[in-house]
């Protein structure tokens, strides 16, 4: 791949390009920050504590915590010990969302974060390990008015990470524990209007069901979900990004195939990378309108994944094939050792995501964190990953280091050599550059934008304006990406000078083109690959031209 | 359920107790701050179900100002909400003062009384009810008691169309706003009622400065690449723990009870050694119409010794104290009355996590301490 677009475009051109992608990146982080809201929201449910009156339960029974229908509610435990009301009879009813709301598809997702409000009792501590068994049932309806249908239902235990901050004293009595929070429920659609949980708790005390989980007082939950908005414009930015990548592609391609060489690994690389960027744009989200489609949150991830596997990719055989070293690449199975480790480490993580999110395809209150067994499996394959990680990102910075040793040896050899080969070599150390300046500035925004999207609050208020800095992360740093993908296919395309007025690189080879020709065949049957014919047609091009 | 669950009941006993309807000159707060009788609290006892405007006579019985009422008949949440805030700060104060030689007795002309001063113990009274009522109105929010709760400044369409777009705001906003509307925002030339409305507003800071954030990743394959943060309310026994402790090193401001001479000595007294992460007192302004903006509860004069039975309370005689815990404290010098008696208890009691105790009857010898007279 020599004569790549980048190298025989002028200062000015590269600039004006420059601008024009600056520009569509402040609108990118502009969309997020001041039309999007903020991408989730998270709303808090106190449980209400209903009885099960029924004696002979009759299929299922549901527990409405407010509005009609509700069920008979009792504020406290105490008054259950004094009514006589045994643990199995009380049911924690929770309707999501709030009155006078609905749900909507818009919001794409919704997880449920389950919280104990237990209280310190000298008699009734929580034991070493206690694990809480809860019967839940999950139940939807999109009208007022109807019967609830059961969506899941599922026995689930959770492991009760508790500790009491002060000293366990009669004095402390009354006083709460703190918990961690336990992972409660997780679904990939939100398709229906009204959701019902019914919680229980019950006690079996030959089986060691519930005994020794402290005095629970209350249950709360916290349920997330993706903002209509954010979800809109979201949508609106795919749908908008989708078509400019894929012309942008195509249009590469076709650059590509209409060169009389075959393409070389480089190139079918940055077209792989430009078809998962696409993989990940198209808008089949919009489905999720429409359809019923739980496994849409499966989806992106698997998306995501097989992007961020390629652009890493990416990064390994662009410098790779950088190395000026004159050794014979240009095929995919020399960089097994550093390409490796991505697909094992992604790997790892697509099984872990299968286990969590697979599987809550069919249970949505599984979490694989809920078990010893799945935690232990869960963390191997994220140390796994994250060794692999750790892996790649060492093989990826020696061969940098690699990269710029040899550039600066070049450097030195530079105006000893012929000005062909000469051209040949800083147009590869040009090339490099600029894409390890552009990779690292993207890099590092995507650092910094994260650092600052965690450390703030959420929004800042700038003027009568509110920014949505969390949006403007997400936009912003998903348009940067797309640019960058978008700047790469455009940039390293091969050019086709030759046809027209040589600025940068013809004026300079025009001069002693012809003297040269017997190191040029030389250069050509050392390089073949990484340069490429073209290379040669470029320079009988301009001879014919002379 | 042991000692503190008796504590509990015992105290929940004495806040039904009927009090006097004397009106104050600060009074038309709210709760225990209010001037209504805290009659309306049968504890634990439902409201008749949604049949009509059942709320509407529960908003009477609480004898509020007319704006206080307005806001209380929009939503029959309120009312509900605004009787479980009574409760819970009522309790809350008995807790943290059982073992003061003010116990926090709501009861009769008491209250109203200390109310009608600038006593530390008024100071506490004002931050422990509108704290409660802040605490309260969140967790009314979040179990879906009320109506219209965050999301709520818009026509309903309006509102719909925000919540399906940006979600809502908090509920601890919403209660927030809630709460300053109702309490409501007087300008008051009385230095006392500046300092009422001030440690009013110190129990709702205190609310605010006790939130805690928790956050939940939920990226890809559950990473911190996309996480939620939202914020939480301590518990209710931690604000009144935190209040009580604002309570002992509350600031003395202003001329002492004389304004007639409007010389504007301003002592600034504070009864205890400040916790060293508390800034130092601050230099207070000259002026007598000056409070400063602290998160301290301000009181004016001091306070009475609460020993004797008196206009602010029935005195600490028979007592009930622990031996050397609190007995000399309070019982002032006076000396305590040992009893000896046998007691049936329960204990060794195996516990479920819900609604049922099984226990064995314990005879024991209990010492029992009571004040002299």
């Amino acid at each position: 791949m020599a004569g790549a677009i980048i190298e025989n475009m002028s200062t000015k051109k590269l600039v004006i390009v420059g601008v024009i992608l600056l520009l569509f990146q402040a609108f990118a982080f502009m969309v997020g920050g001041l039309i999007a809201p903020s991408p989730t929201t998270a709303v808090h449910y106190l449980a209400t504590k209903c009885v099960d009156i029924t004696k002979h339960r009759v299929g299922t029974k549901w527990f409405m915590p407010w509005g009609p229908n509700q069920c008979d509610k009792i504020q406290s435990f105490d008054e259950a010990m004094a009514k006589k009301v045994e643990a199995n009879n009380i049911v924690f009813a929770v309707h999501i969302p709030l009155p006078n709301k609905e749900m909507s598809p818009w919001f794409q997702f919704m997880l449920v974060i389950l919280q104990f409000d237990i209280a310190f009792k000298m008699y009734n501590q929580i034991d070493e390990g206690a694990m809480a068994m809860i019967d839940v049932g999950l139940a939807y309806r999109d009208d007022t008015v109807s019967e609830w249908t059961e969506m899941a239902h599922s026995f689930e235990q959770r492991k009760l990470n508790c500790n009491f901050t002060t000293s366990k004293t009669f004095e402390n009595e009354g006083r709460y524990y703190e918990c961690d929070l336990l992972p409660f429920m997780e679904v990939g659609s939100v398709a229906h209007k009204y959701y019902l949980l019914n919680i229980r708790l019950p006690v079996n005390e030959r089986k060691k069901i519930n005994v020794g989980i402290g005095e629970i007082k209350d249950i709360r939950l916290v349920s997330i979900h993706q903002n209509g908005g954010f979800t809109k414009v979201w949508f609106a930015m795919k749908t908008f990004l989708t078509p400019s990548i894929l012309i942008i592609m195509i249009w590469y391609w076709r650059r590509i195939t209409l060169m009389s060489r075959p393409p070389v690994l480089l190139e079918k690389v940055i077209l792989a990378l430009g078809i998962s960027m696409t993989f990940i744009n198209i808008p089949v989200e919009w489905f999720s309108i429409g359809f019923n489609w739980t496994w849409m949150l499966l989806f992106g991830d698997i998306r995501q994944g097989i992007f961020y596997s390629m652009l890493l990719s990416f990064w390994i055989i662009f410098c790779g094939e950088h190395l000026m070293d004159q050794t014979e690449r240009n095929r995919f199975s020399v960089y097994w050792k550093q390409v490796g480790p991505i697909v094992f480490g992604s790997f790892c993580l697509f099984i872990f995501d299968m286990c969590e999110r697979g599987v809550q395809l069919t249970n949505p209150f599984y979490s694989i964190w809920a078990s010893d067994v799945g935690t232990e499996l869960a963390m191997a394959f994220i140390i796994v990953a994250g060794i692999c990680a750790c892996l790649y990102f060492l093989f990826l910075c020696f061969m940098v280091f690699q990269v710029f040793r040899n550039i600066s040896g070049k450097r030195t050899s530079l105006p000893a050599m012929s000005k062909a080969r000469r051209l040949h070599y800083e147009g590869l150390i040009f090339r490099f550059k600029f894409l390890m300046l552009v990779t690292l500035t993207c890099a590092a925004m995507t650092v910094i934008f994260f650092i600052i999207s965690q450390v703030n609050e959420g929004h800042w208020h700038w003027g009568e304006h509110t920014v949505q800095v969390n949006s403007a992360f997400f936009t912003g740093i998903y348009g940067m990406w797309n640019l960058y993908v978008f700047a790469i296919m455009f940039l390293y395309a091969p050019s086709h000078k030759r046809y027209g007025d040589g600025q940068s690189s013809g004026q300079c080879i025009t001069g002693d083109a012809g003297g040269n020709s017997g190191e040029d065949i030389q250069l050509t049957t050392t390089i073949t690959h990484v340069d490429g014919p073209s290379e040669i047609y470029k320079m009988t091009g301009k001879e014919a031209q002379e | 359920m042991l000692d503190g669950h008796l504590l509990l009941g015992w105290l929940s006993f004495t806040v039904i107790v009927y009090l006097l309807n004397l009106p104050g000159p600060t009074t038309a707060y709210f709760g225990l701050t209010g001037n209504e009788p805290l009659s309306i609290l049968p504890l634990n006892s439902l409201p008749e179900e949604n049949v009509g405007r059942a709320h509407y006579k529960l908003c009477d019985r609480l004898k509020l100002e007319k704006k206080q009422r307005r806001m209380c008949r929009r939503d029959p949440g309120v009312a509900e909400t605004l009787r479980e805030a009574i409760t819970m700060s009522a309790l809350e104060c008995q807790y943290q003062f059982r073992f003061e030689r003010w116990n926090c007795t709501l009861e009769g002309r008491h209250r109203a009384n200390i109310l009608k001063r600038g006593f530390k113990e008024t100071a506490f009274l004002y931050a422990i009810s509108s704290a409660g009522l802040t605490h309260a109105m969140a967790k009314a929010c979040s179990a879906g008691r009320m109506e219209r709760c965050t999301c709520d400044e818009a026509p309903d369409l309006e509102n719909r169309k925000a919540w399906q777009w940006g979600g809502c705001g908090d509920n601890l906003k919403y209660a927030n706003k809630f709460v300053k509307d109702f309490l409501g925002k007087r300008s008051n030339k009385d230095l006392r009622a500046r300092v009422d409305m001030h440690n009013t507003n110190v129990g709702m800071k205190v609310i605010k400065a006790g939130v805690e954030t928790t956050c939940k990743c939920h990226g890809v394959s559950g990473s911190c690449t996309v996480q939620t943060c939202w914020r939480q309310l301590l518990p209710f026994h931690e604000i009144g723990k935190q209040l009580k402790q604002r309570y002992e090193t509350s600031v003395k401001v202003g001329s002492s009870t004389n304004e007639a001479t409007g010389e504007g000595e301003i002592s600034t007294g504070r009864n205890q050694q400040l916790p060293p992460q508390q800034p130092p007192p601050q230099p207070l302004p000259g002026l007598n119409d000056q409070i400063p903006r602290t998160m301290d509860l301000l009181h004016i004069e001091d306070s009475p010794s609460f020993c004797r039975s008196s206009k602010y309370s029935s005195g600490t005689a028979a007592r009930k104290c622990y031996k050397d815990k609190n007995c000399d404290a309070i019982c002032c010098g006076r000396g305590h009355n040992t009893q000896s008696r046998e007691v049936t208890r329960p204990c060794q009691c195996q516990v479920r996590w819900c609604c049922y105790v099984e226990c064995k009857q314990c005879t024991q010898r209990e010492e029992v301490y009571t004040c002299k007279g």
